[in-house]
This record gives C-alpha cells, structure tokens and sequence, in this order.
C-alpha cells in the first residue's frame, strides 16, 4: 500500500456514504492496515467544522485501555468526536453531560442516570415494548414494501426513549422531529444545514427544563423523575439540559442504524437468517451483540491526554486529541475469530460499539431489548425478507446511519 | 473465591449483574451493587471473572 494511514480516509464521509455493502460498508482493508502498520497515527482533518487532528487509535486491546483509564484520558476537557461543536461539550458553549463528565461530577450524574437503566428496571419495559413491535410489524405487513430503516427502526426507539425519559405521548411528535434533526447533521438530504440542528437543539433544551418542572409538580416512574427527585447536587439545570441532549443523540439514530444494518447482513446470509429464524421465540444475547458489533452505530469517540505518554510507540503529549476508532476495533483479529464473518452465536465478541468504560453506553440493556423484541416479532410474523433495492449510507463519518433499506416481506 | 468491590467507584452501569445474577443484583432503590454471595464456589468462578472485566469502572476484585 502506498498511502500512509493518514491518507487512507478512515474518517472520510465519502468512505462511509459510498461503503462496500458486501464489506458491512466498510473500508476493512484499510482498517487492518492501520492496525498492522499504524495503530496509532495522527490525523489531520482540514476543515473548519472539524477538530484539527487527533491520534487515531485503532486496535481493540488499545480501545479498551483509553476507554477504561479516564486518569489518563479525559472525558472533560473538550470535544466528544471529530465534530469541533457539540451540545453537550461546554467547552465549546454546550451544557455538561456525563459524556463531558470525570470523576465525581460523573459519578454523582451517572448514578442517577444509571437507577434508570439497570436490568431489572429495563426488563419491566418488555411487555410495553412489545406492543410498539406490534403495532409496527402491524403496519409493515400492511405494506409489504418499504424502507426498513424509515418503516420500522424509527418507531421502536423513538416510542422506547419517550417511555425512559418520561415523555408524555402529546409532546413526542414535537419531540422526535428535534431528534431526527441532529441525527444526522451532515447530511443535507436529512438535516438542509447546520443551523438547523443548533435549533432543535435549543429547543430541546428549553423543553427538558420544562419537561424537569412538570416532573417536579408531578413525579412519574421515569428517569427524568429520578433526576429531579435526587436533587440538584446530584444533576444541575444545565447538567439536566445535557444529559436530555445527550440520552436523546444516543438512543435514536443508533438503535435504528444497528437494526438496519442486521437486517441488511441476514438478508446477505440466508444461513444466519435462518439460524435466527430457529430461535426466534427468544433471540440470544449473541445475536443482538453480534448486530452490534458489525453496525458500530458510532464509529468513534475522543478523549484528551492528561499526561505525557508513549501509546504504540507514539509520544502523545498533554493535551493531545486520542480518537477511539471503534468500528476498526470491532474487526480486529487479535480479538475476534474471522472478525469478517457474519455469526449470530459468536460467543468471543469484546466488540467497543457500547464503549467499555466508566462512559459506557448508558441505553446498553434498552436497546439490546428494543432490538430482541423486534426481531423477534418481524421474523415470526414473517414467511421471508428480501431485498428490494439497494441499501444506500447516510453521509457521516462519525453516525455510521443507514438511509434506505428497501425491503419486501412475506407474510407468515 | 473471594470478591470485593469497590463501593467508592461504582455507578451501577449493570454489565455484573449481567454476566452473573447468582452473585450480584441491583434493586431499583440501591445506589451501588449488592453482593449477594461474597464468597462463591468455584462453579461461579467463570461468571464472575466476566463480571469483574466487564466492569467499566473495574470495581471488582477476585481472591483466591
């Protein structure tokens, strides 16, 4: 290979936008170039929306040690991935966020925040989730043709977040429609410019103050009940606003990308498909991380360097930049058998999609959930899955989003 | 074997109780981890080791 690691365009919207379905879309030679000859390079990005460079660490063994040692990277000195603004870094005008959080700051949100997301609080939604997968499948047969990604990973997140959160259902029209917004920044065939993703951002800040005071009058079993009731030692306003923004970004364009881009590989592997359709009274555990390994939602997350050091004979210094590049990590041989293959009963599968540290992806268990109950209910209610159309990319280097998945169902 | 946890770092994210509910529980009031079983027998040791990697703030401890 003549291209250094640097001009390989590993953080390139086009690589992303024009990926190689049959390669998950992914640019997967070059991942293994990178760590193989370079696991940690400097990247330059060049543009003025972007951070201007950041040490690229791609294997999954260093994934985890940045991830987990949060002494030695900082989650609280700026900036979240390569955009230079986002709503949650107050370093750059955002409200704080557990993302933007160390320490204690941390631990005093994360606690809260966690109470809310634990096992057996996320098993209690089974049944509620279910009927949303219902109704959704419901109308998917009605159609029989459609966009997977639009028809039936949209609703299930959406309708999950809102249920958490303790949205009432006649604000969450309102409410999803910001979501949808900042999904996908980028992409002017979904959000026409910046601007408009800084003001549904404002908007959804101004509505979790709101939505804080009616929880106060009026306490319910959600999380935002939770925030208020533990008081403003445990969460502040503007942590509050934060944390809306950040529960918001993280649980609805990625549980819908993961969905769709499962949904695109079982149609690619009628051997898996079929596999699945043999368990799909109770979907294993292995299938949803499995889905989530190859989707890698996010591909990436930054932290700051709060020391000096060498990290794979690179001499990172204070202050520096170091990117998580998950998605590589999630392909990496030192850690999976044929990292490449598609396998629902993967049993070995340290995948970095969720994180692995104290920032870990706090809808983890939700979302495992949304994902069980809805495959279950569409493989079961279903006869066949076919293709009908070409999957085609959001334009993002960072939400690694699925635009169309045109799909044709037979019934059952 | 022998398991400790940390208290001090954990902020209950759930991926123990996960990896081995014979050992570890979370009840919807508690602000930190329960150790239902602070001394298992070694059919658990598996389990509990996931559950001591998994743990993203790597509170718990495993003894002999």
């Amino acid at each position: 290979m003549t291209l250094t690691a640097s001009e390989l365009g590993v953080l390139s919207t086009d690589t992303y936008a024009q990926g190689d379905p049959t390669t998950f879309g992914l640019p997967l030679d070059h991942f293994d170039y990178i760590r193989d000859n370079e696991p940690c390079f400097m990247q330059e990005f060049n543009d003025p929306m972007l951070i201007e460079k950041a040490w690229v660490v791609s294997r999954n063994e260093d994934i985890w040690e940045v991830d987990r040692n949060q002494q030695r990277y900082a989650a609280d000195r700026g900036y979240v991935n390569m955009w230079k603004v986002t709503p949650i870094d107050p370093t750059m005008g955002g409200q704080p966020a557990m993302l933007t959080s160390d320490g204690e700051r941390h631990r005093a949100q994360r606690q809260v925040m966690s109470k809310g997301f634990t096992p057996k609080v996320v098993a209690k939604l089974e049944e509620k989730f279910r009927e949303y997968a219902v109704t959704i499948i419901d109308e998917a047969l009605d159609k029989r043709e459609f966009n997977f990604v639009q028809d039936i990973g949209h609703a299930m997140p959406m309708e999950a977040l809102g249920d958490v959160l303790g949205v009432p259902p006649g604000d969450r029209a309102k409410f999803f429609s910001w979501v949808d917004t900042f999904a996908a920044p980028f992409d002017t065939r979904i959000t026409p410019s910046f601007d408009y993703v800084m003001e549904a951002i404002g908007n959804l800040m101004v509505y979790s103050t709101e939505l804080a005071e009616a929880k106060r009058q009026n306490p319910g079993d959600d999380v935002m009940s939770r925030i208020v009731a533990a008081g403003a030692d445990a969460m502040s306003e503007d942590e509050i606003m934060g944390n809306v923004a950040l529960l918001a970004s993280g649980a609805a364009e990625s549980t819908r990308t993961a969905m769709s881009h499962g949904m695109h590989e079982m149609m690619r592997n009628p051997t898996q498909m079929k596999w699945l359709r043999e368990r799909q009274s109770d979907i294993p555990s292995s299938a949803i991380q499995e889905i989530v390994r190859i989707a890698s939602p996010f591909t990436h997350l930054v932290r700051t360097a709060t020391e000096d050091h060498v990290l794979q004979g690179q001499e990172i210094s204070e202050g520096d930049i170091v990117l998580m590049l998950f998605v590589a990590g999630n392909f990496d041989p030192r850690a999976f058998d044929n990292p490449r293959e598609f396998d629902l009963s993967r049993e070995k599968n340290p995948h970095v999609s969720f994180g692995r540290g104290p920032h870990q992806c706090l809808g983890k268990h939700v979302a495992s959930l949304e994902m069980k109950v809805l495959f279950e209910e569409l493989l079961q209610r279903t006869k066949d899955i076919q293709p009908n159309g070409d999957i085609e990319y959001v334009r993002d280097a960072y939400s690694r989003g699925v635009y169309n998945l045109p799909v044709t169902l037979t019934p059952a | 074997m022998k398991i400790t946890v940390d208290f001090d770092h954990c902020e209950v994210h759930g991926d123990c109780v996960v990896a081995a509910p014979e050992v570890f529980d979370i009840g919807d009031d508690d602000d930190v981890v329960q150790v239902l079983d602070d001394n298992p027998g070694e059919e658990l040791r598996t389990k509990v080791e996931t559950a001591a990697k998994m743990c993203p703030v790597a509170a718990i401890k495993l003894g002999a």
